[in-house]
């Protein structure tokens, strides 16, 4: 049945290609929910208005699966231009594989500026090549609710804070039936801020770095100015139902919660004032810096047309792609003024310029690098995360389990 | 026997026997063709898939590794390393799969017995002309046709910190005050009660069976010999149930040793590796790692324990047939 | 039996009270285990019918202040529900109807007829029952990717309608049918086909009622199959979607617990309806040793 769909998809391409006669040039794109995602068709639109001549057209993988069915049709010397990289593995694997063009060159020539990516290029690059360039950035940013804070008559918090300041922040904030933060469950909510510094990461097997931020929340955890770990585990509840409760005033989540917010303030699910800031920064590290995850693009070796390839990759991952994305309320990986704009305008943005200037990342690592058996490093250190939250072991005890199993996982 | 074998392979077949053939195979057909290619060319496959290496991509980057999957899934080098240190448990200690074993071992050999014994007391208090034995039959048997994520949502709820079970135990005087499924101890309680809350019901059924199976003859000859009931219990229901005490624990150990939904859904395997069982374990690398050869080494184990438990179960049966 | 015997039961019997407290004690056990049984199922039940606040109030209240019937109206609006019962239903219905067509059918051919290779065909079948699904699920998975039924909704038919179990179970069942009845119908002139379907079938209530439920709850109630096969929402079951609902309407515990009664339902309806044979099959079929 799919090959049916390809081979179909296949014939009409010829037939549009044979149609349009060489007025047109083509440009094809794999990607997943070409149809539904929002930001895909804003791209299109803007790419081909920017573009005369040129037509964009999406190949459209089911998002599940999309590593394994793009990995099998990039092994099977598919000749799509442009591949968009759901994952970081997988432009491990496909440069290894050699299906990925090396960007060092077209940079090169046309002195591509890269400094609107805070350094998240460096994912996409290995062995100083290049071989991808994020588009799509969802890096964690603080939420608060500004009503609480109002009733309080305690100010807002700031976009220079550091964490030991917002400690104090949530404890003050805390009182009869309001926690002062929330913390999510997983590792990236509690502990995942060690890699800010641009020097630590999750998969280097040193994991001491992530005790300060253990410390952080015990103490937060034992003074009762968030919801205890137990008891969220147990309920299962969700972050987006505790922060949207109203009884929560900050809580550090990733940026694709402001769509949620925008909706629930429109449906009514909640109606209180809620802001954004940075989140906060330790001792040392930048104001400003941040993690997330990325969405790339790289040029397939076999691209039919590969200076067309570099040409959209350039345009998509630059300020005007970037402003295309954010139309949609996308966060875009380009970092930049206009984009911050763009954002920011989007009906429903806190009003407020101290949530605009948190559009402006300082710096933003990856959550979770590309590195050798990556998702066995990721069980490790969530296992033992867990551990260490329901306090079946004290914090120095379940960083040496991690720094143990990773050497265990080496050797 | 090579008398039989040569006759059935030297005659050839007459038409009526030809036709039976025929016709037997037309009543197996429907069941056999699904049968064979949805299980058993599976079965087969899954041998040969645990000696390679994929991602489950194509087929063309399978890549033949030999025992490599099950030396890595046994950490055979390090383990015999630190067994010559003196560390002889540290496959059960450290190495995922012996964690996963422990675990599922000591969940079964919890969870059978405490179930069984459930079980024959719910099924003699029911043999007993009891007023509404039909209505308590259908309460005891209901847990086990209820869909296995309601009911660990709801006594997940049940089990936290200041749910109705804590607040039960309190009363007696217990300072339990901790989520269960949050606690590396009780954790794995919490799934045996839930097991065994669960089941008792349908192993009452099979026990109500056997019961009636059991001669009345014989507790009135112990009654003449002046035998009490607890004496009776042991000497006469209890060896009589023997055949289906044994049937029952072999079902039963099967299917604690291929427990999956409670674990996914109650406490995804923590906290840390303390509910991480085998079926669980064996998820996790396939689907969540993408190491489909290794996850098929790791089925092989589970594969190789319960063919045992088979073969015991079918040499005992033989035993018990010529008893 | 001899004269001390008798007195030994009449006193036994003439003692009232003693039987009294027997019985007492006996009643007091059996209603505290079905207390237990059924608590989670009332707590289900009551916290469905309340505020979501209202399901962790400490002391717990087990009967709600106001009943808000409103949530079972909700649940329907949250989450595409309706598609998730059809799913279900469909994958429950044709799973069962095959699997009891199909293994009664080559379970006459086990039992009643005599045929070459029948042993080693038996075999294999059992063989298979003992081998764990989750040690070939992942070559199951990845032939039915090929195929392209990955993320339809006849993966799950096809993985659980042809189940060495039902072959196994009704097997067991018609070995326990006198043969000469079987030679009798032959006498008669009834064809295989036909002493199939007018003397095996009406024969085998019970143990179609057995395999019935155990299929149709078996089906109902699998999450690691439809977890792993489907993806799409269209395509989701029950089981999967009260999980979905679970974790996204995270804070709405009465919603989820009224969701979850619902899944019930069905299930329940189906066994209290054959409740009856089932027990009997049990008891008949080999299932009990």
């Amino acid at each position: 049945m799919k090959k049916m769909l390809t081979l179909v998809l296949a014939l009409m391409m010829a037939l549009t290609m044979i149609g349009a006669a060489s007025a047109d040039e083509v440009l094809t794109v794999v990607t997943w929910d070409a149809t539904t995602t929002p930001y895909l068709i804003a791209q299109e639109a803007a790419f081909e208005a920017a573009n005369p001549g040129v037509d964009l057209q999406y190949i459209d993988v089911a998002s599940q699966d999309y590593a394994i069915k793009v990995g099998t049709m990039l092994s099977g010397g598919d000749t799509s231009d442009v591949v968009m990289v759901k994952e970081i593995t997988d432009i491990v694997n496909w440069s290894g594989a050699g299906y990925a063009t090396s960007l060092n060159d077209y940079i090169a020539a046309e002195n591509y500026d890269l400094s609107g990516f805070v350094g998240m290029e460096a994912n996409y690059a290995f062995d100083g090549v290049q071989y991808a360039l994020p588009f799509r950035s969802d890096f964690w940013v603080l939420f608060y609710n500004k009503d609480l804070f109002d009733a309080a008559g305690v100010a807002y918090p700031t976009n220079d804070m550091t964490w030991d300041q917002y400690a104090e922040l949530a404890k003050t904030m805390t009182s009869e039936g309001v926690y002062g933060t929330h913390y999510h469950t997983w590792l990236s909510a509690v502990a995942n801020w060690a890699v800010c510094d641009g020097v630590n990461t999750l998969v280097d097997g040193e994991y001491s770095d992530l005790a300060y931020f253990y410390n952080l929340y015990q103490g937060l955890e034992d003074a009762g100015a968030c919801m205890a770990y137990n008891e969220l585990k147990a309920s299962g509840l969700h972050y987006s139902a505790a922060f949207a409760n109203g009884n929560v005033a900050m809580m550090p989540m990733g940026y694709w919660y402001v769509s949620t917010l925008i909706g629930y303030n429109n449906d009514g699910t909640c109606n209180f004032n809620w802001g954004i800031t940075a989140v906060p920064h330790a001792d040392g590290v930048a104001a400003g810096s941040s993690f997330g995850n990325l969405t790339g693009v790289m040029v397939n070796e076999k691209a039919a047309n590969k200076d067309l390839a570099w040409k959209y990759v350039a345009w998509l991952c630059g300020e005007e792609g970037a402003a295309a994305t954010a139309s949609t309320g996308s966060r875009p990986a380009w970092v930049s003024e206009n984009v911050a704009g763009a954002m920011s305008s989007v009906a429903g943005f806190p009003a407020d310029e101290a949530s605009k200037a948190a559009l402006l990342p300082s710096y933003v690592a990856v959550e979770m690098p590309a590195a050798d058996r990556v998702s066995e490093i990721s069980t490790i250190v969530n296992e033992e995360h867990t551990m260490i939250m329901t306090r079946e072991i004290d914090i120095d005890e379940g960083i040496e389990e991690m720094n143990e199993r990773f050497a265990e996982l080496f050797e | 026997m090579a008398q039989t074998a040569a006759k059935k392979s030297g005659r050839p077949m007459s038409k009526l026997e030809r036709k039976n053939t025929l016709i037997a195979y037309s009543f197996l057909a429907p069941n056999f063709l699904g049968f064979a290619i949805f299980t058993l060319v599976p079965v087969v496959f899954s041998v040969l898939l645990s000696f390679v290496e994929w991602n489950g991509g194509a087929m063309t980057q399978m890549k033949w590794v030999g025992l490599e999957n099950y030396a890595d899934i046994f950490k055979i080098e390090k383990v015999i390393e630190k067994f010559a240190d003196g560390e002889f448990f540290y496959f059960f200690e450290r190495v995922d799969l012996g964690i996963a074993l422990k675990n599922t071992i000591f969940y079964t050999i919890i969870t059978v017995p405490m179930t069984l014994i459930c079980a024959i007391a719910l099924a003699m208090a029911l043999n007993k002309a009891v007023k509404g034995a039909v209505a308590f039959r259908t309460i005891f048997f209901f847990p086990y046709v209820a869909s296995m994520v309601a009911i660990c949502v709801c006594w997940n709820f049940m089990l936290m910190k200041d749910g109705p079970v804590n607040q039960l135990i309190q009363l007696f005087g217990i300072p339990f005050n901790k989520s269960w499924t949050a606690d590396s101890t009780m954790a794995m309680w919490a799934i045996i009660l839930v097991s065994v809350w669960r089941n008792m019901g349908y192993y009452m059924i099979i026990y109500l069976a056997a019961l009636q199976g059991v001669p009345r003859e014989l507790y009135e000859a112990a009654t003449v010999d002046g035998a009490n009931k607890w004496q009776q219990f042991t000497n006469i229901t209890l060896p009589q149930l023997q055949p289906t005490t044994f049937f029952a624990s072999i079902m039963m150990i099967i299917s604690c040793f291929k427990i999956f939904d409670v674990v996914a859904i109650m406490t995804e395997g923590g906290p840390g590796r303390s509910t991480k069982m085998l079926v669980y374990y064996i998820y996790d690398v396939a689907f969540k790692q993408n190491k489909y050869g290794l996850a098929s080494a790791i089925s092989m184990v589970l594969l190789v324990i319960v063919l045992i438990v088979t073969i015991i179960q079918f040499s005992s049966e033989k035993k018990f047939a010529n008893d | 039996m001899s004269q001390a015997v008798i007195k030994k039961d009449a006193i036994k019997k003439d003692n009232p009270t003693l039987q009294l407290v027997g019985k007492t004690l006996l009643y007091i056990v059996l209603i505290s285990v079905a207390l237990f049984t059924l608590v989670p199922f009332v707590w289900m039940i009551s916290s469905s019918l309340k505020l979501d606040r209202e399901v962790f109030a400490y002391p717990m209240k087990w009967i709600p202040e106001t009943f808000r019937w409103e949530n079972y109206v909700l649940i329907w609006q949250k989450v595409p529900m309706v598609t998730y019962f059809k799913n279900t239903a469909f994958i429950a219905l044709v799973v069962t109807c095959l699997q009891t067509l199909t293994s009664s059918f080559a379970a006459y051919a086990f039992a009643k007829l005599n045929f070459k290779g029948r042993d080693v065909l038996f075999l294999a079948y059992i063989a298979t029952i003992a081998v764990p699904w989750q040690a070939y699920m992942l070559p199951q998975f990845i032939m039915m990717r090929s195929m392209g039924l990955y993320d339809t909704l006849w993966a799950m038919v096809v993985l659980q309608a042809f189940s060495a179990f039902g072959v196994f179970l009704m097997r067991q069942f018609y070995q326990g049918v006198p043969t000469e009845l079987c030679e009798a119908a032959r006498i008669d002139g009834l064809s295989e086909y036909g002493i199939w379907a007018r003397i095996m079938l009406p024969l085998s209530k019970a143990a179609i009622a057995t395999l019935v439920i155990f299929t149709f709850v078996n089906t109902w109630n699998d999450y690691m199959g439809p977890m792993i096969y489907l993806t799409r929402d269209v395509n989701k079951t029950i089981q999967v979607g009260l999980r979905r609902f679970i974790q996204e309407n995270s804070s709405d515990y009465h919603l989820i617990m009224a969701a979850s009664l619902v899944s019930l339902l069905p299930v329940s309806v189906v066994f209290l309806c054959l409740q009856k044979y089932f027990i009997e099959g049990i008891a008949t079929s080999g299932l009990k040793g």
